[in-house]
């Protein structure tokens, strides 16, 4: 403590600079990036934030990709000849949705939500969530509507003809294969959504980036809090990449030959 | 028991059922055979709606199953299916095949339907597969599994599209044995197959079908000795 005071007292001035050793004022940066003035629980703030964020628009990406991919498949599989004129209605919503979500970038959504739509409002942090959960929404409806149409319509078959009705088969039959068969795609998406969650700062959002980015307007030194910062992200992605590994075995038991 | 009157199917402007009306008596085994692209499977998956029918009536056992307003689920349920390509449910296991349809319909109890399961799979010789996934079978065992869990919900008809021409050649005596048993417990039976053995053996009449028409049909007896058609007898020169 007393050394950080005075090894940073000698680099503020050229004249005496060169009387610190690198490691001396390695250890200044560290010291004012994550310890000064406990930086660091700033940092643990934006880390719980980031997880919040992620963690609803998590929730809200998986309900809305649920609803528009149960639609589009619904439609896309009635009996010819059989159209049901509210399911096209809900089709056709549901596909405008996708188009533009997936057909704008990420972050002119943020920017539009933030500024235009809900200018009026203070909670960046929620409109950061409800943003990203709509956005990764229509990359997860695409994702489960592959899944369920690349199971062999085979299975689908042999239920309907045991007399098993479209919800059940679909229930019992389809969606826990083809669920298996997304796992990877959807963990993927996660990742990605975990983040992009970064960018929620444009609109104010105070998580982990915003975190290193309001110390190093205080301290000037980028490099700390930067790598810092990524070094959280690296350990978040792996810890849920191997969660998705832990659940990808154990509903791999059924393929065990 | 099934009753078609003037069956029409087509895909797009493609006709591949051509005004065809044909019935299937209780007890009957009524065996499907014709040249590939003839329409068999086609005829077999309307009479369970699987494909739905252009124009045409179809009756089963009192109802009118291309009337839009009948509930299909509860029809499906007395008319067995088994497929080429077998269709077992991966993700369960072979008991839990078996049981799945007849409790979700409320046909049987659980603990019924885990009793009716070890029966059925004591009669096919699997019983020790009860736990197993499909994925550890071979080809053979899957479509005898497939049977038996169509029988599981007491079908009143069973329609089978070609079960063994997927399978490798020694296994497909096995499959046909378990029909063969089925058809002397009295089933009634309408079957599309290559297996011209069986055809004669089991087939209690013989449909040729050709360009989406039943061309000709009789006893196996007749039918394989005085063949009528030309088509037919060229089909049969190109299969015996
Ligand atoms: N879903 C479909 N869409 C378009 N065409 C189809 C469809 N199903 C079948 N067809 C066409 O209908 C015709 C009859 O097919 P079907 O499967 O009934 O013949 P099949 O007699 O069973 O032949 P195989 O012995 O090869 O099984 C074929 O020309 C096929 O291409
Ligand atoms: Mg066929």
């Amino acid at each position: 403590m007393e050394n950080y005071l005075l090894w940073q007292e000698l680099m503020r001035d050229t004249a005496t600079m060169d009387q610190v050793s690198w490691w001396q004022e390695f250890y200044v940066y560290f010291y004012q990036a994550f310890i000064e003035g406990d930086r660091w629980m700033q940092y643990l703030r934006g880390v719980g934030t980031t997880l919040v964020v992620t963690a609803m628009a998590l929730v809200l990406g998986i309900v809305l990709g649920v609803l528009v991919a149960m639609v589009r498949t619904a439609h896309d599989q009635q009996r010819a000849g059989k159209h049901n004129p509210i399911l096209g209605f809900f089709n056709g919503i549901c596909k405008v949705y996708v188009t533009v979500i997936r057909g704008t970038p990420m972050m002119v959504q943020l920017l539009i939500m933030g500024f235009v739509i809900f200018s009026s409002s203070r909670s960046y942090t929620m409109i950061g969530a409800l943003t990203l959960g709509i956005n990764s929404g229509a990359y997860v409806a695409e994702i489960i509507r592959g899944g369920l149409m690349s199971l062999d319509p085979g299975q689908m078959e042999a239920g309907r003809s045991l007399g098993l009705s479209y919800g059940k088969t679909m229930r019992f039959i389809v969606i826990p294969q083809a669920f298996k068969a997304i796992l990877p795609s959807l963990g993927n998406e996660f990742i990605i959504l975990l983040k992009d969650t970064s960018l929620i700062t444009v609109i104010g959002g105070k998580e982990l980036v915003h975190a290193a980015q309001s110390i190093y307007g205080r301290t000037y030194g980028q490099m700390f809090p930067l790598i810092g910062v990524a070094c959280v992200y690296l350990v978040l992605v792996m810890i849920f990449t191997w969660l998705v590994g832990i659940l990808e075995r154990r509903l791999r038991q059924s393929d065990r030959r | 028991m099934i009753d078609v009157k003037n069956l029409s199917k087509s895909f797009g402007d493609h006709m591949v059922l051509d005004n065809l009306s044909e019935h299937i008596y209780p007890g009957e085994k009524v065996v499907i055979i014709g040249p590939s692209g003839s329409g068999k499977s086609t005829f077999l998956r309307c009479l369970n709606l699987l494909e739905t029918p252009t124009t045409g009536v179809i009756t089963f056992d009192g109802d009118e199953i291309t009337n839009p307003k009948v509930d299909i689920n509860r029809i499906r349920q007395k008319m067995g299916m088994g497929f080429q390509h077998v269709n077992l449910f991966n993700n369960m296991t072979i008991r839990k095949n078996i049981t799945l349809a007849p409790v979700q319909t409320g046909l049987m109890t659980k603990d019924e339907a885990n009793e009716e399961a070890t029966r059925l799979l004591q009669r096919v010789d699997l019983l020790e597969k009860a736990d197993a996934y499909p994925s550890q079978l071979s080809g053979g065992q899957k479509q005898r599994i497939a049977i038996v869990r169509a029988l599981a919900m007491k079908p009143k008809v069973m329609l089978f599209d070609e079960p063994t021409s997927a399978l490798d050649p020694e296994m497909v005596g096995e499959v046909l044995q378990v029909m063969r048993e089925l058809a002397n417990d009295g089933m009634t039976m309408a079957v599309v197959t290559h297996e011209m053995g069986f055809a004669r053996e089991v087939g209690t009449r013989i449909l040729f079908m050709d360009g989406g028409k039943i061309l000709e049909q009789n006893t196996p007896q007749e039918f394989f000795a005085h063949p009528q058609e030309q088509r037919t007898i060229d089909f049969l020169k190109s299969v015996l």
